[in-house]
């Protein structure tokens, strides 16, 4: 099973490089972390490998797959609408969406696509606010709610206190909530800082603090939105309940 | 033939009302003449007379009297026989059966009222029929309060009396019913009753089986089993047992106890559980004492209709994907699914970062319980990209066949580690999976595709919510599992474009009966491309509900994804025709085959019918020679999956649940309406109902001609007028 997860996430690194919507069998619903663009952004800076290493968090600490080589997706385009998920990360103000964007983004929702909402600048705020703000002309009757601890969010593989980034944050993770199924996450840790690695596979960022354990919590949040994406709310399902209860009173 | 009654009347030209005028008439003016006559003396009494005369003269003018003669046939009397046409009188009695005896009564009659006119006809359910020869038999039931109801509607001369001949259990009236019901409908017409047997046959036996409540699929239904013994047979104790008919294979033994017997009665409650849900065929039998004479009534052999309030589903995937995100998602918002899942999340080679399992939100997988215990309490497994080898599954692999081949479903649902990939090849699963599977060291394909449907694709029900959302299209899906050749009686729905299993493509979708059990196998991983995509879009994603709601209605039979409905009709008895009707979806054309296979291990032959491309509307198709079992009937209409109706057969039946005879009901339905009770030797002592006259010659003629009538009135009225004027009235 390693052997061929291993050799599948090769498979996607090969097919990935060489043609972008060309995915191996077994690929396509592979995790993969695109990166949302509005107006005239683009994807570059420190943290632009860091969904690359979300992916490989998720592949060497699950059995998911995932895609090596991530990409970016213009909200505008209609190929946002080609998988359930997508990461809308920056700093600062955002120019207002344009019609087409609310569309094609309203479309992603509608589906059931999940995105994840990551500010690099969580102690300013600027972004987190920007992009609600957007996504309140997209949902404008759906308006975001703090996720319970006790959500499936924090169990879907590791058990989880509180979200963490670089930075430790606030203690919560808002989201936009659709039927059962947390839709958008709000986070305000700056998750891709902590993931971000250099050509070198250096940490490019420091986290909050120098303990170790802090990073890896931050990757273990990176991974429950993995399996969260993958899996909805299975730890959810009775069977698990007394497992976890029993892990819960032993922690 | 003689001469009957002359009588009189007017002529028939004129109306009552002109009659009823005339007299008035008449009447009014010998008032007028009897006050004007009073007035004088002379002559006085025969200016009356003769003025009454002349009216009389008159009015036979006028009205012209006829004389009427009847004559009248004198005839035999109409005596109905009605033979019981009940299925329970083929019960073997002294060396024949008793209907034999019944038909022998029956002619015996006829001699005994040689001068009647007897008609003879058998009563089952309904109407009462003419009476057919000894080896068939009208009915379960033996109806006789229908048939004399039946026999009142029509418009036909009122016999004079009616002749049942019976052994006495009757279905209606009961032994406890009030028989006035049975008195009105006679009409005063008595009926006279033949028992055709007064001796219990020595005969333990299933009297009836009771179901508490309807069967539903993994829950206890407690059924109640009444015995008895008659003939003199003991029987103090009688072991029972109930079992399930199975497709290919042995009956699987449900529940057994031992029921105690009390004067020759007794009941016991037996629960059982069926797990799978449609219609399920059981058998109830009991261990009759030595001396048992009718062996055919100590089993019953029952078609249960089986729902579910919820479809019990497994789903197993091998690794967390998007495909197991969309099937997950879809199968949790469906109110009807009551699903438990089980995702491996890591494998023993992946490195979760902590070696305290209280950091992780992980449980085993606990393969063994899953498909030990709790397998047979699920109506459908998915299998999806799971590696059969590294997750222990391997060795369960037999007991999953057989599950399947008892009536469960199961979906294998294609990824890198499915089919041949997953080490599924040459197990003992892949007998039940729709598709062969090749031992290659290539399991799966890499070149995207878009799959292709076929003739039976296109004319599925399964897919045909998804073809009202796409057409034709599908998604271009990246790679697919190798699959092999489709198996027999397998139907491929999607087929490889390019991909060839010797000189035919290669299945995607295939659908597949495996026993009692149905599977399927889906070789690619990319339906969730239905689901969410831009080709999903284009369906607002509703391509992915559309494909599995079909698949997954299919595997657990839901009317809605079969071709055609088949039923019974009536009740099938062993020697008896049965009907099926089969009713097909407006858009179902072309040939329809229909196979009757029969339940158990031992395999027998099937029956074929062939009707090519019949008329649209209901179909009736007639089977013979049907022996006592357990019967799948599956109906194949054009290239689309045949649908399967599974019924039961038995010889006798409820009708010889209860071999006693009763001629205590008799002689009381013969005393209430007046009639006579009789036993086959006692037919000369039936009452001989008198002749019956029949009008059959009228004459009318006229007294005298009109003519004579007016000249004699002319004549005394002219007398009449000289004696007024004699007397003084002018």
């Amino acid at each position: 099973m390693r052997c061929i997860t291993r050799q599948s996430f090769l498979i996607g690194v090969a097919a990935s490089v060489a043609a972008p919507r060309a995915l191996a069998f077994g690929q396509a619903g592979a995790f993969h972390p695109r990166m949302l663009l509005t107006g005239a952004a683009t994807w570059a800076g420190s943290r632009l490998r860091a969904p690359e290493r979300w992916g490989w968090e998720l592949v060497r600490r699950t059995s998911a797959p995932a895609r090596a080589v991530c990409q970016t997706v213009r909200a505008s385009d209609n190929r946002l609408l080609a998988e359930p998920f997508c990461v809308w990360a920056g700093e600062g103000e955002i120019s207002p969406l344009t019609r087409r964007e609310l569309r094609v983004l309203g479309r992603f929702i509608q589906l059931g696509g999940v995105m994840v909402v990551d500010d690099f600048e969580p102690r300013v705020g600027t972004f987190g606010r920007a992009a609600r703000r957007e996504l309140a002309r997209v949902l404008p009757e759906t308006l975001p709610v703090r996720l319970d601890p006790s959500h499936v969010l924090f169990k879907t593989f590791y058990m989880i206190e509180r979200p963490v980034g670089r930075v430790l944050g606030v203690d919560h993770v808002d989201a936009i909530v659709r039927g059962n199924n947390a839709q958008v996450l709000f986070l305000a840790h700056d998750l891709l800082g902590a993931l971000a690695q250099s050509e070198i596979s250096e940490w490019v960022f420091e986290t909050e603090s120098p303990d170790p354990m802090f990073r890896e919590q931050a990757a273990r949040l990176a991974v429950n939105i993995g399996m969260y994406l993958l899996c909805s709310d299975y730890k959810d399902d009775q069977v698990h309940a007394p497992y976890l209860m029993r892990r819960r009173a032993a922690r | 033939m003689g001469l009957a009654d002359v009588s009189w009347a007017f002529s028939e030209d004129l109306s009552g009302a002109w009659v009823w005028g005339a007299l008035g008439l008449g009447v009014l003016s010998i008032l007028l003449l009897a006050l004007e006559t009073a007035r004088t003396e002379r002559r006085r009494f025969l200016v009356l007379a003769s003025g009454v005369l002349a009216t009389a003269l008159l009015l036979a003018a006028v009205l012209r009297p006829v004389a009427v003669s009847l004559r009248a046939n004198s005839v035999g009397p109409k005596v109905v026989v009605l033979v019981d046409g009940s299925t329970r009188l083929l019960i073997p009695s002294d060396g024949k059966t008793r209907r034999a005896r019944a038909i022998a009564a029956a002619k015996g009659i006829g001699s005994t009222f040689k001068d009647a006119r007897v008609s003879v006809l058998e009563f089952g359910a309904g109407a009462p029929q003419a009476l057919q020869g000894e080896g068939s038999s009208l009915s379960v039931e033996s109806d006789l309060t229908a048939a004399l109801s039946q026999l009142n509607s029509l418009a036909q001369e009122k016999p004079q009396a009616y002749v049942v001949v019976s052994d006495g259990r009757l279905s209606r009236p009961t032994f406890d019913d009030d028989l006035t019901r049975l008195k009105q409908l006679a009409l005063g017409v008595p009926i006279h009753t033949v028992s055709i047997a007064d001796v219990d046959p020595p005969d333990a036996a299933i009297r009836a089986v009771h179901a508490a409540g309807a069967a539903v699929a993994h829950q206890p239904l407690s059924l109640t089993i009444e015995l008895g013994c008659s003939g003199g047979l003991k029987c103090n104790e009688i072991p029972v047992e109930i079992h399930e008919l199975r497709y290919g294979m042995p009956k699987a033994l449900l529940a057994s106890g031992v029921a105690k017997l009390n004067q020759d009665s007794g009941k016991i409650e037996l629960q059982v559980t069926l797990d799978r849900a449609g219609t399920r065929v059981v058998e109830v039998s009991i261990a009759a004492p030595p001396g048992d004479s009718l062996p055919e009534n100590n089993s019953r052999v029952i078609a249960f209709t089986v729902t579910r309030d919820r479809i019990r589903l497994l789903h197993v995937a091998g690794r967390p994907t998007y495909d197991v995100r969309s099937l997950r998602m879809w199968l949790k918002s469906d109110a009807s699914v009551d699903l438990v899942a089980f995702f491996i999340l890591r494998s023993n080679e992946d490195d979760t970062r902590t070696t305290s399992n209280s950091e992780l939100a992980l449980i085993p997988f606990p393969v063994d319980e899953l498909f030990t215990e709790h397998l047979p309490s699920f109506d459908a497994v998915v299998l999806q990209d799971l590696d059969a080898v590294a997750y222990h599954l391997a060795k369960h692999l037999p007991a999953l066949a057989r599950y399947v081949e008892s009536g469960g479903g199961l979906i294998m649902v294609g990824g890198p580690t499915s089919f041949a990939g997953g080490r599924y090849a040459g197990t003992e699963l892949e007998r039940v999976l729709p598709v062969r599977l090749l031992s290659s060291e290539k399991p799966f394909d890499l070149e995207q595709f878009v799959p292709s449907y076929t003739d039976s694709g296109r004319a599925a029900p399964v897919l045909r919510g998804l073809r009202d959302l796409f057409g034709d299209a599908l998604p271009e899906m990246p790679g697919a599992n190798i699959l092999g050749a489709p198996r027999e009686n397998a139907l491929v729905l999607w087929e490889h474009p390019r991909q060839k299993i010797g000189q035919t493509p290669m299945p995607v979708l295939a659908l597949g009966e495996a026993g009692d059990g149905r599977s399927i196998a889906l070789g690619v991983d990319g339906t969730h491309l239905l689901a969410f995509s831009e080709f999903a879009d284009e369906g607002s994603g509703r391509g992915f509900g559309a494909l599995w709601d079909g698949l997954l209605g299919w595997l657990m039979r839901d009317p809605r994804f079969e071709a055609a409905r088949t039923e019974l009709v009536g009740e099938c008895s062993e020697g008896q025709p049965t009907t099926l009707m089969l009713t097909r979806l407006p858009s179902m054309q072309g040939d329809v085959t229909l196979t009757l296979e029969r339940l158990g291990a031992t395999q027998v032959e099937p029956i074929v019918q062939r009707i090519p491309n019949p008329p649209p509307g209901p179909l009736k198709i007639v089977l013979s020679d049907l022996k006592a079992g357990g019967y799948i009937a599956k109906a194949k209409i054009g290239s689309a999956p045949p649908t399967r109706y599974d019924f039961a057969c038995e010889r006798g039946g409820q009708a010889w649940s209860d071999s006693r005879v009763d001629p205590a009901r008799l002689d009381r339905i013969a005393k209430i309406t007046g009639g006579r009770a009789v036993t086959v030797s006692g037919l000369s002592s039936l009452p001989i109902p008198r002749p019956a006259e029949v009008a059959a010659e009228r004459r009318v003629s006229a007294l005298l001609p009109a003519w004579v009538w007016s000249l004699l009135a002319a004549v005394v009225l002219g007398a009449h007028w000289l004696l007024r004027r004699d007397s003084g009235l002018v």
